[in-house]
């Protein structure tokens, strides 16, 4: 009878413990499969966190004659570790006036003094989106008719009710901005929103008239980009403020930045902004780590119980070892013959084992959603006097946590897995196979 | 021979079957024991992280419900202000580690030989030269342009109650006229007035960590002060620097909280305050980074229970699947016993005290191994592991919880062979 042949039949015919070892491997590479599984996504998860920390950089380019071309952005923008969200800015003086020409009449109560040249000038604040404006996220400002300005919008302002009301302006009026130090640079916008101010202005008898939240105007980036440098088809920026997907390479993309050609990087100012991350940092290491050791002591205890597993069930086969040895069959092909087994029932059960571990890894991957669905519909209710906190409402581009088993996962406890059923089947026949058929029979009669 | 007798005997006789037993049943009690501590260590962790996202609420008084009164500036509002003793009693709500509150105002500062100090880039006017923005702090360490990193500490101590007379400015000033951590100052809050100049001892420096000629600042009384012209001074000093003016109190409070997701919870303790009339004050919450985090930790901390589940289950699938092994294996054994006239539950009995024998002793060693276990191999891929601690209550539980699983997996590995007669089990041997 050949080789082969007596290990199927063996299998066959010991169908209990075929099933047994099947069912033991199979949990064996689910639970080592969906370890890895788990592993990964927390990696994922981790990601998130670092990118929800929010850190970021920013460039002040106030002093360069051209401000940060549309050519250097793009540079930036091509860096690798930016999460692609942005803010660009630019800030500036501007002459306000109507459509003929005439001066619009700006607020000057309440101003330390009217700057010469500035009797009818406000300060003009451009950004890729007003809504983001610290004005309107920590000044109280609150746009009350109208639509924020995005970088979509083109010659459009935003103007404060007092502002609106003293000059008889509506939303859909133009007015003329016109740079304060160089009259040529005029252009026509038209009020796209009115906004309001909720908090009272503490630098009131501090502040020039020009920066009085009255005499505030918000407009696009192209409009402020010609009142600053004339630009026509381009719009060139003074400040932005870079998202980076790991704070922790916050440095290294700064680096980068400033290897751009082109730019006198000693006038600008790069700060970075990555305090929450600084804060959080330990912690989240500690956490991280956790995971790791977690999945350490899972698949370094599960190779030593597969190992422990092999000897025992190798051990009631003496009897057996020595009937073969005793009939002529080489003890190599007595190992041989043992391997074989274990080998088809361990492909078997790691075939089987990916779409067990898959099932499971969908099982907690919905899991998670319904998790962030129920968060979605949580409201925080703070009773009474108390104001709850307004909901993040940007989209922080958070990656989705997919619990899944990757390609080279697989192949890793596929190698693993072989690996130990042959060392261990090796080292359980060790014994065995030393002694002499013999002696292995009359020590089993 | 007595059933006990022959238990120890098999145990002791088979000693490299127990061996192998007894080292499987350690090695999955340590798995166990370990994916216990471990979840109990990410949740730990996880709360700190949730900690240092500096989550606070600010109580702020509500102008909107208090009356207006007009003076030289202007209106203001003649809601009551936030007192100490408020302060005292809201920081008292268990899970609040600290608040600060801040009295505004701009102080000149001059030498001790009153030589006014200038500030970092003069005006030239001498009187402006000297002014510099000035905060009166119960805890500098929470005030917001430390926490958000725009200032840093270089040199002394944060500002607390500890302090009566104590000072902190920037190292450029301090570097600009002399001075270090210790020396003496002096401050008065307007010069051309009766106001009281009081000496100020400087206790800290900060040095400027942001920029502070973005423009994005620019909407407050601080923004035309340059950082390097802040100063925070002690509570004490400012309330008699400050003693000739009537509206002058705290605005408004900020109390941080260790875990954020309690903050709710304490903001509803806080409202139970009734010496506090909340009708003059209003709560806000400010969780912004904690909202921004919170769904990626607690996903992190689902992923890690759910592993646990897992390897729980699995545990528990292994060892029966290890003792139904076993036991079919010893089919000879029991036609043998059972006929020379030993019962059913005697040998099912011995059978299990066998397995309790081999557990006794394997769980307390897993106790000790799972302890070494998982910090052995942190350390080994030098990753810490401080906090992977395995408790008594672990303990406790696996050992209660393995102890009636190993009892079931050895009756339900004899059923089987037990349904048989002695005749029918021998001569299916044979």
């Amino acid at each position: 009878m050949d080789l082969l042949k007596r290990v199927c039949l063996y299998l066959v015919r010991k169908k209990g413990k075929t099933a047994t070892l099947l069912a033991f491997l199979l949990v064996m590479a689910t639970l080592v499969l969906t370890c890895f599984s788990i592993q990964s996504a927390t990696i994922t998860a981790n990601t998130n966190i670092k990118k929800a920390l929010l850190g970021y950089f920013t460039i002040n380019a106030k002093h360069l004659d051209t401000g940060i071309t549309e050519s250097v952005l793009n540079q930036i923008l091509s860096i690798d570790g930016l999460s692609g969200n942005y803010i660009l800015r630019s800030y500036y003086y501007a002459n306000y006036y109507d459509t003929d020409g005439k001066l619009l009449e700006i607020s000057t109560e309440g101003a330390a003094q009217t700057p010469a040249e500035y009797e009818n000038a406000g300060k003009i604040v451009a950004s890729s989106n007003s809504e983001n404006d610290s004005y309107f996220t920590e000044g109280g400002f609150k746009l009350t008719e109208g639509k924020a300005i995005t970088s979509e919008n083109g010659n459009a302002v935003l103007i404060h009710e007092k502002f609106a009301e003293r000059n008889g302006l509506t939303i859909g009026d133009t007015i003329q901005l016109s740079d304060v130090t160089d009259k040529n640079r005029v252009t026509d916008v038209t009020v796209a929103g009115i906004f309001t101010s909720t908090k009272e202005q503490d630098a009131i008898g501090t502040a020039p008239s020009c920066d009085l939240y009255d005499n505030i105007v918000f407009t696009d980036l192209a409009t402020a980009s010609y009142l600053l440098y004339g630009t026509e088809d381009e719009t060139n920026i003074q400040f932005g403020d870079f998202h980076v997907n790991d704070p922790e390479e916050l440095d290294h993309i700064m680096e980068q930045v400033q290897e751009i050609n082109g730019v006198d990087w000693n006038s600008c100012t790069l700060t970075r902004y990555d305090k929450d991350y600084q804060n959080a940092k330990k912690s989240l290491e500690g956490l991280q780590n956790i995971v790791f050791i977690a999945i350490a002591v899972v698949s370094a205890i599960c190779f030593l119980v597969l190992a422990l597993f092999m000897t025992l069930r190798l051990r009631s086969r003496i009897h057996e070892t020595g009937i073969y040895l005793a009939m002529g069959i080489s003890k190599g092909a007595v190992l041989l013959q043992y391997l074989l087994e274990v080998f088809i029932v361990a492909a078997i059960a790691l075939l089987l084992s990916y779409g067990a571990s898959a099932a499971i890894s969908n099982q907690i991957g919905s899991r998670l959603l319904s998790q962030v669905t129920a968060e979605t519909y949580e409201t925080v209710d703070l009773t009474q006097n108390a104001e709850t906190a307004k909901q993040p409402t940007e989209d922080l581009g958070l990656s989705e946590i997919i619990v899944e088993i990757s390609a080279t996962d697989y192949v890793i406890v596929w190698a693993f897995g072989l690996m130990i059923c042959l060392v261990s089947t090796a080292l359980a026949a060790y014994p065995i196979m030393k002694m002499k058929p013999k002696n292995i029979l009359s020590q089993m009669s | 021979m007595n059933l006990g007798t022959r238990a120890i005997l098999y145990t002791a006789r088979k000693w490299r079957k127990t061996l192998l037993l007894f080292c499987l049943l350690l090695s999955i009690t340590t798995l166990v024991l370990s994916g216990l501590a471990i979840s109990d260590a990410q949740e730990e962790q996880a709360e700190e992280l949730r900690g240092t996202t500096g989550t606070s609420f600010t109580v702020s008084r509500n102008t909107a419900t208090g009356g207006w009164g007009n003076g030289g500036n202007g209106s203001y509002s003649t809601q009551e202000y936030l007192t100490s003793d408020m302060m005292e009693k809201i920081v008292a709500v268990d899970g609040i580690e600290g608040y600060n509150a801040s009295i505004r105002t701009i102080l000149c500062l001059s030498d001790v030989n009153g030589q006014w100090l200038e500030q970092l880039e003069p005006t030239g006017h001498s009187m402006v030269d000297c002014q510099f923005y000035s905060y009166s702090c119960i805890n500098s360490e929470y005030h917001s342009l430390f926490l958000s990193g725009a200032l840093e500490m270089c040199d002394g101590e944060m500002l607390d109650l500890s302090f009566d007379n104590g000072i902190i400015i920037s190292k450029e000033i301090a570097d600009k006229h002399g001075l270090h951590v210790g020396d003496t100052i002096q401050a008065v809050n307007d010069p051309f007035s009766n106001d009281k100049t009081k000496e100020l001892k400087i206790v800290g420096l900060f040095e400027v960590v942001a920029d502070k000629t973005d423009e994005r600042n620019n909407y407050n009384e601080a923004s035309y002060y340059d950082y390097a012209n802040n100063a925070f001074v002690s509570e004490t000093t400012m309330k008699a620097l400050l003693e000739n003016y009537e509206d002058v109190g705290y605005a408004s409070a900020d109390f941080f909280v260790n875990d954020p997701e309690q903050l709710e919870g304490i903001i509803q303790q806080v409202q139970k305050i009734t010496s506090i009339n909340w009708n003059n004050f209003i709560i806000t919450a400010n969780d912004e980074v904690y909202e921004r985090v919170s769904s990626s930790i607690s996903d992190t901390g689902t992923l890690i229970t759910t592993l646990i589940v897992v390897i729980t289950v699995v545990s528990m699938v292994l060892i029966i699947l290890i003792l139904s092994m076993s036991i079919r294996s010893r089919k000879k054994e029991m036609g043998i016993l059972l006929a020379v006239g030993i019962e059913k539950p005697a040998v099912i009995l011995q059978y299990t005290i066998e397995t309790l024998l081999i557990a006794v002793a394997a769980f307390p060693l897993a106790y000790l191994s799972s302890k070494q276990f998982a910090g052995m191999l942190g350390t080994l891929f030098g990753k810490t592991a401080e906090n992977v601690i395995v408790t008594t209550q672990h303990f406790t539980l696996v050992a209660t919880l393995g102890t009636i699983l190993l009892i079931a997996a050895v009756l339900i590995s004899c059923i089987p062979a037990m349904r048989l007669k002695p005749k029918e089990i021998l001569s299916q041997m044979e």
